[in-house]
């Protein structure tokens, strides 16, 4: 349980990240709080030859309120998010997520990166319509996270692209609920509500290979349906997978629960 | 450790026992090892730095099964870095060995040649000045392997025989009999008959395996740091393995960062690090364990079924049982304690705490292509409670009784000792309904019962409530430890007591320390043994140059029987102390006490000498010693208690289960249990909720999962998971106290906490849902599957 060799670059700008990527053909990797990296390269699943360490740059780390959103700078750490009172839902998000050590370590911008599908930010970032905001060779662009998120662990960022800031909208209403085997887990399934100018929006972590919205139970409430209704057809319109932890007619069942919780949470009945 | 002792001598009943009233035993003291352990300077083998010192990887097997077609090294030893193979040493095996009759006896090799038999097996070991080039180099062995098929299960035939040997696999199989099996059942009201099965798990202690060797070649000496239960097992094997005097090999286990038994085997990565130091001489090669090389390759455990009949009269009455016992024992013939550990402890003790006539229990050890399975704390038993709680609890639904009352039904009383339970072991305690009553009025049994009723037919979570009560049999003497028929009986351990020229205490025990405080118990036992204040006694564990002998931690048997060694040794001191000084008094010893190390004689008020008066005599002032009386003051004591000691224990709790999703929430756990006397209240209670803790984890979390064709499907924390403190609930935890027949009254507590929790919790949710829980771990998914 040992990394493989690796070169190491501690960058002092976005630039330098930019550029020492693209000198890595492909092989670089971006160092944040290293809380999924650094296990990932002790098994040497990941063989990095570059690894460029972004932790001491300057002016990444800070959230701001910028009209009806919330700015989140890529090195944001959770323990920040949990405790910020801009957004109340990332907030809450924040605190579901691993532990003390790891919310002091661990960033926004890396947790959206890594893409884990049963992580909490990505389902946030897609549940509110957050744009995530990207340096590369040829400038900056943004993309709406649902744009974000290819695959499992794969996102459309290049590989000489890093994740700048976040933006996300601030909901009127929200709720959040998770359920995984213990405190601190991934979850087995997350479901976020977010009412973004006046229409609920919802959205799944854990169900399948990225976190997706429940457009269908999003219907079910805009045409006046309950919130039993909508739980309900949330859990038919995923294709979740079978793992050590549950079956997925389990986790379906789970996804209706979820959902369930999250809107009576945000008072949508 | 496995236990079949026909010796049916009575106990005494001692009443029960109030703290010392002076001196440190019976008293929460300050544990002698926290300065340094809870300061961060414990003395861990993992934080060892020695010149010169080279780093071990080991390069194990990707398969569950496999022949080793080529083995190809140049690469890495081009690199620079020595590599070793099966062929370097395949003049030693490990052949754990037994005389009972269906034994079959099986090697296990250092390095594997001719074939792998588990995913993990250590297959090559490379060199390298830090462990990062060493893992660097193991990617530059190259291994030809020929899968074969894979055996992951053990009530399933072998596809391909785990060794030549067994072509069913079976390595050792035995039925224990007793009475009139048959005629019982067919006097049976109620039969009762389950198929069960209990979740593999892991030992996991916060600090891996580690060692250090050194060969040093000028004295021919070979020294082990090892971070293990068992340093003069260690030594006396490694000697035998390596041809070499035992005087000649020195073993050290320093601080231990937990064991719970998967230390107290000895490993082929432990003789392959002593064989690579002789050939790598003045050069200390460590290894330390990752926790990815843990859950592959140190052993496992509990991985069993159960096929359980139970007969009951219409009255409750337990009138018979029957079992069949698999146990899946792994790869291996665990060394040097054999594949039937697990088995034989779930055959001498599946009755547990309640009186039976007509029992018969096959039980078979089973090879298949996993690690091996060994000694992990409460060996056997917490599946076996789990299976035996499971029928009684299916019954009393049958019968109509409650829980409670089925038990009270069948448990050995007090006026039953000493009770020879069908398997032949024989019970000393009997205090079982005291601990169950007392578990029931701590948990407010009553109120919650109507809180139960008051649910039923709401939408809240149901309320159920468990219970477990069991023997735990703890501290083996020569006769208990027999069963197993290994070459050695575990049954004594020894102690030196020495008062040194200044009148302190150093006390060289057999005992080994995992984090249980065994410098206290044993500095408390002497300092009370001799009358010396306890901060005047300094204990010496763990390396075997220094102390005569222990068999080391297992088998909760340490307080017992290295505590029985210590209390003989200074008696014996004492006795010399004694007269030595009444030789100066002139008066007679009979006539003479010490208290705080102070010599008084009876009926005056000032003492008349100091225990540094007589230690300065002793080794200084020959010229003053009393006629004959030799110099020094030291004393070496072994013991052995022969018989084996039960510790009765209730475990009860409520808990409620979300309907939606499966989850169980514990409301309240409580366990009681007869310590005997406590010599140290809180190190007591430490090791029942240590204990308890583990075996909520085992109940609820744990669970090691092979695929079929042999592949780990668990491998790392991220996906076996161990309880934190999140998960624990708060306990109860209380005492009967009966004192044992042994010198110091006392009754194991290691391992007894992780007895109950399956049986506890199995039976709550099945009480607050009306399932049947077969099958464990107790998870979400699970339970949600079974109510849909």
């Amino acid at each position: 349980m040992k990394c493989a060799p690796f070169d190491y670059v501690r960058a002092a700008s976005v630039d330098e990240v930019i550029r020492t990527l693209v000198g890595a053909n492909g092989e670089g990797k971006i160092l944040a709080g290293g809380q999924s990296l650094v296990p990932v390269l002790a098994l040497r699943m990941a063989r990095p030859s570059v690894l460029v360490d972004i932790n001491r740059i300057p002016g990444l780390g800070t959230v701001t309120r910028d009209g009806s959103d919330v700015q989140v700078g890529t090195l944001t750490r959770h323990s920040v998010l949990a405790e910020q009172i801009h957004h109340p839902l990332l907030a809450e998000a924040a605190r579901w997520i691993g532990h003390t050590a790891i919310r002091s370590r661990g960033t926004a911008g890396g947790s959206i990166a890594h893409a884990d599908p049963s992580a909490e930010l990505p389902v946030v970032a897609v549940g509110t319509g957050a744009t995530v905001t990207m340096a590369g060779p040829g400038g900056t662009r943004s993309l709406p996270a649902g744009e974000l998120f290819v695959s499992a662990l794969t996102t459309s960022l290049a590989e000489d692209e890093m994740i700048t800031s976040v933006r996300f909208p601030v909901p009127s209403r929200w709720g959040f609920a998770e359920f995984a085997r213990r405190h601190g887990d991934f979850a087995l399934v997350i479901a976020v509500v977010a009412e973004i100018e006046d229409s609920v929006r919802i959205a799944l972590g854990g169900v399948g290979a990225i976190p997706v919205r429940a457009a269908a139970a999003e219907q079910v409430l805009a045409n006046g349906g309950t919130a039993r209704e909508a739980a309900a057809a949330a859990s038919n319109e995923i294709s979740p997978t079978a793992d050590l932890h549950g079956s997925a007619p389990f986790r379906r069942a789970m996804a209706a629960e979820m959902v369930r919780r999250a809107l009576a949470q945000a008072g949508v009945n | 450790m496995t236990a079949t002792a026909t010796d049916t001598a009575a106990a005494p009943h001692a009443e029960p026992i109030q703290a010392t009233p002076s001196g440190s035993l019976g008293r929460s003291v300050r544990r002698k090892e926290d300065q340094r352990l809870v300061t961060g300077h414990g003395r861990y083998v993992s934080d060892f730095q020695l010149p010169r010192m080279q780093h071990v990887a080991f390069l194990r097997s990707p398969y569950g099964h496999a022949r080793i077609t080529s083995v190809n090294t140049s690469r890495a030893e081009q690199s620079g870095r020595r590599v070793f193979t099966g062929a370097d040493f395949m003049h030693v095996v490990l052949r754990a060995r037994s005389s009972l009759p269906s034994y079959v006896e099986t090697d296990q090799p250092v390095l594997a040649h001719e074939k792998v038999r588990y995913q993990g097996e250590p297959v090559a070991a490379v060199v390298a000045s830090d462990r990062y080039l060493a893992e660097d180099g193991l990617e530059l062995v190259e291994v030809n392997y020929e899968p074969l098929p894979a055996t992951v299960c053990a009530w399933v035939s072998p596809r391909e025989p785990v060794h030549p040997e067994a072509a069913d696999n079976v390595l050792l199989e035995r039925v224990f009999e007793t009475g009139s099996v048959d005629a019982a059942f067919g006097d049976a009201a109620v039969v009762v008959e389950r198929d069960l099965v209990t979740n593999r798990h892991a030992g996991n202690p916060m600090e891996c395996r580690a060692g250090v060797a050194l060969w040093d070649p000028s004295d021919r000496k070979l020294t082990f740091w090892s971070g293990t239960q068992v340093p003069y097992i260690v030594r006396n094997m490694i000697a035998e393995l390596l041809d070499l005097p035992e005087g000649n090999v020195r073993v050290v286990a320093p601080d231990v960062g937990g064991g719970f038994g998967v230390k107290s085997v000895l490993y082929p990565e432990d003789v392959a690090l002593c064989l690579m130091a002789r050939a790598m001489p003045n050069v200390p090669l460590k290894w330390v364990e990752d926790r990815a090389e843990h859950l592959a390759a140190a052993t496992h455990a509990r991985d069993h079924r159960y096929l359980i009949k139970a007969g009951f009269a219409s009255d409750g009455t337990l009138l018979a049982v029957q079992a069949d016992v698999t146990v899946n024992v792994g790869a291996y013939s665990v060394y040097p304690w054999t594949a039937g550990i697990e088995p034989l402890m779930a055959g001498g003790l599946l009755s547990g705490p309640y009186r039976l006539d007509n029992y018969r229990c096959a039980v078979r050890g089973v090879a298949t292509n996993t690690a091996p399975a060994g000694p992990y704390r409460g060996v056997a038993r917490p599946a076996s409670v789990f299976a035996m709680e499971t029928v009684l609890d299916a019954a009393a639904r049958e019968l109509g009784m409650t829980g409670v009352d089925v038990r009270r039904k069948n448990l050995i009383l007090p006026e039953d000792i000493p009770y020879k339970m069908p398997s032949g072991l024989v019970d000393d305690s009997g205090h079982y309904v005291e601990c169950l009553t007392k578990a029931l009025d701590a948990l407010g049994y009553d109120d919650f019962l109507a809180e139960q009723e008051r649910r039923r037919g709401t939408d809240e979570p149901p309320i159920g409530i468990g219970f477990a009560c069991y023997n735990e049999l703890t501290g083996l003497g020569r006769a208990a430890s027999a069963g197993p028929r290994m070459p050695f009986r575990t049954g004594h351990d020894a102690c030196t007591v020495r008062v040194n020229p200044d009148g302190k205490v150093t006390v060289f025990s057999g005992v080994t320390s995992q984090g249980q405080g065994l410098e206290t118990t044993m500095a408390q036992i002497v300092a009370d043994g001799i009358g010396v204040d306890y901060d005047d006694v300094e204990v010496r564990i763990g390396d075997t140059d220094e102390s005569l002998w222990g068999f080391g931690a297992f088998s909760s048997r340490q307080a017992v029987i290295g505590g029985g060694a210590a209390h003989r040794a200074a008696a014996a001191v004492k006795e010399k102390v004694l007269a030595l000084a009444a030789g100066l008094l002139e008066v007679d010893a009979a006539a003479l006490h010490i208290e705080n190390g102070q010599i008084g004689v009876v009926g005056v008020p000032d003492p008349a000498l100091s225990i540094a008066e007589v230690a300065r005599v002793a080794y200084l002032e020959s010229h003053r010693l009393p006629k004959g009386i030799e110099p020094g003051l030291e004393a070496t004591k072994f013991y052995d208690p022969i018989r084996g000691v039960f510790a009765a224990g209730a475990q009860v709790a409520a808990i409620e289960v979300d309907r939606t999703t499966g989850e169980v929430r514990i409301l309240k756990y409580v366990c009681v249990e007869d310590a005997g006397r406590a010599m140290h209240p809180q190190i007591v209670d430490g090791q029942i909720v240590g204990a308890i803790a583990q075996g909520i984890g085992g109940a609820m979390y744990e669970h090691l999962i092979y695929d079929d064709a042999g592949n780990l499907s668990t491998g790392t924390l991220l996906d076996y998971l161990m309880p934190t403190s999140a998960e624990i609930p708060e306990m109860t935890i209380e005492h009967v106290s009966h004192p044992a027949a042994n010198p110091l009254g006392v009754r194991g507590v290691g391992e007894g906490g992780t007895l109950g929790p399956n049986a506890v919790l199995a039976g709550a949710v099945s009480d607050a849902l009306g399932i049947q829980i077969d099958t464990l771990p107790i998870t979400p998914s699970t339970i949600w599957k079974e109510l849909q």
